[in-house]
């Protein structure tokens, strides 16, 4: 066996957890680590976004980093487009049940009476109080995951359109910099060698 | 990516050479050139592949998500527990974890690069024992480890400048630091303020070409990362290379190596591993050397019993696997009106070493030295980084991300970490790692003292954060430990067989040609940081090996 197919054996969302230790930083997904135990929820992917969950996936991630005043969002940087090639990838396949049935969920909340609505026809304010509703899901806190991966992750999974996730950050993009990096160090002339005080 | 990019002699696996070393990192490599050059034979056996400078990238979701260097991507499963009463659980905290390929973990390390100091190395004498701990001297002192620093500086190549409280040096740094950084700006402005004492961080990265390799570009993406200009000074790019280029050293790639093989008589003949193709095959060896992590050396010897060593090879005392130390961390983060931009440059430019030493006024053993950095990329930074009290999704939180991210700063306290006999590495006989080997279990709880030191340092860090004029600051929740990427004392060096694993030459007390040296050798945990010393003490053993080699004494 290679070492590549057994690095797929991995779960994703047990690596989740993991994150939360990485940098030495206290991750914030509690019920993903709670999920990572849960095997039930492992089955193979199927394929890529339907059409409609495409759709409703695009309503969420606007909610989750809008399109505002404040410039372009999750979905100009083309976080969808990123889920939907991450799907097709071993590493995010514990991902696509927990996303699917959720979508289907935010559907089905938004569909009130016989109204025939989604979660993507529905007025923003009702979009958010949906959200709202199931902020602490491990369906919510693995698609603002995949979300916010789409909007930074490496243009070569298809994330980070238009640097649109960098320059959000204030990132600018060179291969190598030179000093002075920030705004306090241009303050201090010339570089000195050893510390103050 | 496999196999040498190098052109390397090759030995046949049937012929015994005169040294195998397990493990091409920090250590691994270090003694692979010290014994090529002083004139024996040595195969380097080495889990992962040999990635050169040309294979890396800043690929986030690959490095930090997906952990593909990292022996955890390996090893799905880890069992932890907090003490040996408790049934071993999954590990779904940080675990045990290490860079897996030629250079290990200096590949990915940020290169922070301190020497102990003289007291570090008699703790046990100076403070007397600690309820609960196993404090212990080292069977060595800072003066006769203090030739080998120094040519780690030299060797290895470190940048630096020397601070006010900074233990003695026999040459000065080989180059001057790499710049400042904003973080720095503020830790210097902050350290004044409280009558501190701040002073450039020492890096093993090239702050100008040399040794055949360039100075630092400051394209940030050192912790995680590898080094895509060759500034940095991994084994990868300082010492194999040497070692391959005397003819004598062969590095043999992606061979996972399952136990050291041992005679009648009680001595090591070899190893025996898996190889690329996951064919068993043995290396046979006149000494074995086994530098494979605190983790790695532990799970080798515990898995290498005979009739003769029932227990684990080298494991009379019982201490193989036990006195684990991790390093304890607090941390406080601060945002501030100007950008810092701590994106660019390596991970820090300044530290404050005035709480180095233990103080018995403060009531508990611990110590520490605290440097600013902000080594976040954006995927790890906009999923775990921001304040509690900041929005996690919406305009909030969008506007959260532009306002904090490259204004932020954390200031760190890299603390002690009590040895304690309980703390340990365990094979866990019901989980398999990918080679069919058993899986690590994680026995440890941080000693109340080590709690209480992290809380000591975190006040002082927010009170830094504070005097560094930050507008807005939020500490880092202080958490148990679960796992580390510093593995250390789980073969610790003494002169006492029924105390420790080695003596102060790393040569087994039960077996005459089996060295150990690597973060397991370490007897108490310095102030995080260790590779400086874990190199040291690699240059040392080698220096003494070769002269027992020379003498027929092994």
């Amino acid at each position: 066996m290679t070492h590549r197919e057994l690095l797929h054996r991995r779960t994703f969302l047990a690596d989740l957890a993991r994150i939360a230790g990485a940098g030495l930083v206290a991750f914030d997904l509690q019920l993903i680590t709670a999920c990572a135990g849960d095997d039930t929820a492992r089955h193979t992917a199927d394929g890529r976004l339907t059409a409609a969950e495409a759709r409703t996936l695009r309503a969420f991630a606007a909610q989750i980093l809008p399109s505002d005043n404040d410039g372009p969002g999750a979905n100009e940087a083309a976080a969808v487009e990123f889920i939907d090639r991450a799907f097709g990838m071993p590493f995010f396949a514990d991902t696509v049940p927990v996303v699917r049935d959720g979508l289907a969920n935010l559907d089905a909340r938004a569909n009130t009476g016989n109204s025939r609505q989604t979660f993507a026809s529905i007025p923003s304010t009702e979009q958010i109080a949906i959200m709202r509703q199931i902020e602490t899901t491990p369906f919510f806190a693995t698609a603002r995951t995949l979300v916010v991966m789409g909007t930074f992750a490496d243009p070569s999974y298809g994330g980070n359109r238009g640097s649109v996730g960098s320059s959000l950050l204030g990132i600018e993009h060179r291969p190598s910099f030179t000093a002075p990096f920030g705004w306090y160090d241009g303050q201090t002339t010339p570089h000195v060698t050893s510390g103050a005080a | 990516m496999t196999g040498s990019p190098l052109p390397q002699r090759t030995y046949s696996e049937r012929d015994a050479v005169d040294f195998v070393i397990v493990g091409s990192g920090a250590a691994g490599g270090v003694m692979a050139k010290e014994l090529a050059t002083a004139g024996f034979d040595v195969v380097v056996l080495e889990q992962g592949p040999w990635r050169q400078s040309s294979d890396f990238t800043h690929d986030e979701l690959a490095i930090e998500q997906r952990h593909d260097w990292l022996n955890i991507a390996l090893e799905p499963y880890q069992s932890f527990r907090t003490t040996a009463a408790e049934p071993p659980r999954r590990n779904t905290g940080l675990a045990l974890r290490y860079m897996r390929g030629v250079g290990g973990s200096t590949v990915h390390f940020a290169a922070n690069y301190w020497r102990f100091r003289p007291s570090d190395f008699k703790e046990r004498s100076l403070l007397g024992a600690v309820q609960g701990g196993s404090l212990a001297d080292w069977p060595i002192t800072y003066d006769e480890l203090e030739p080998y620093y120094t040519k780690v500086d030299w060797e290895i190549g470190v940048s630096g400048a020397p601070g006010p409280s900074d233990p003695p040096r026999s040459l000065p740094y080989p180059m001057p630091p790499l710049p400042i950084k904003s973080s720095g700006v503020l830790l210097d402005r902050a350290a004044s303020k409280l009558g501190l004492h701040t002073q450039a961080a020492p890096f093993a990265i090239n702050s100008q070409p040399r040794d055949g390799r360039p100075g630092c570009m400051s394209c940030g993406r050192c912790t995680n990362y590898g080094c895509e200009f060759g500034a940095k000074s991994s084994t990868l790019v300082t010492v194999i290379p040497k070692a391959v280029a005397t003819g004598r050293c062969e590095v043999r790639t992606e061979c996972t190596v399952s136990r050291v093989e041992t005679d009648a008589k009680g001595r090591a003949t070899g190893v025996v591993y898996w190889d690329s193709e996951g064919r068993e095959q043995r290396q046979r060896a006149r000494a074995t050397i086994l530098a494979a992590n605190g983790a790695e050396t532990t799970r080798l010897l515990l898995m290498s019993t005979s009739a003769q060593f029932p227990h684990g090879l080298a494991n009379s005392s019982g201490n193989v696997g036990r006195n684990l130390m991790f390093n304890c961390y607090s941390s406080t983060f601060g945002r501030f009106e100007h950008p810092l931009n701590e994106y660019k440059g390596a991970v820090a430019g300044r530290i404050i070493h005035d709480f180095y030493e233990h103080d018995p006024k403060r009531g508990f053993y611990g110590g520490g030295g605290i440097d600013a950095r902000f080594p976040y990329n954006p995927i790890g930074f906009a999923l775990s980084i921001l304040p509690k009290d900041v929005p996690s999704w919406g305009s909030g939180y969008k506007r959260a991300l532009r306002e904090y991210y490259a204004h932020s700063v954390r200031f760190t306290g890299h603390l002690t970490s009590l040895p304690q006999a309980g703390n340990s590495i365990t094979l866990d006989a019901d989980h398999k790692d990918a080679r069919g080997r058993p899986s690590l279990c994680l026995t440890y709880e941080d000693h109340a003292d080590d709690r209480k030191t992290q809380h000591w340092f975190q006040t002082k860090t927010h009170e830094l954060m504070e005097a560094a004029g930050a507008n807005k600051i939020w500490d880092l929740p202080i958490a148990p430990s679960d796992g580390s990427v510093q593995l250390l004392g789980t073969a610790r060096m003494g002169n006492d067989p029924r105390e420790s694993v080695v003596d102060r030459y790393h040569r087994a007390h039960d077996v005459p040609n089996l060295f150990v040296c690597d973060g397991s050798s370490l007897v108490t945990s310095g102030r995080g940081n260790p590779t400086m010393t874990i190199q040291a003490l690699a240059f040392r053993a080698a220096d003494h090996i070769r002269r027992f080699a020379g003498a027929h004494a092994i």
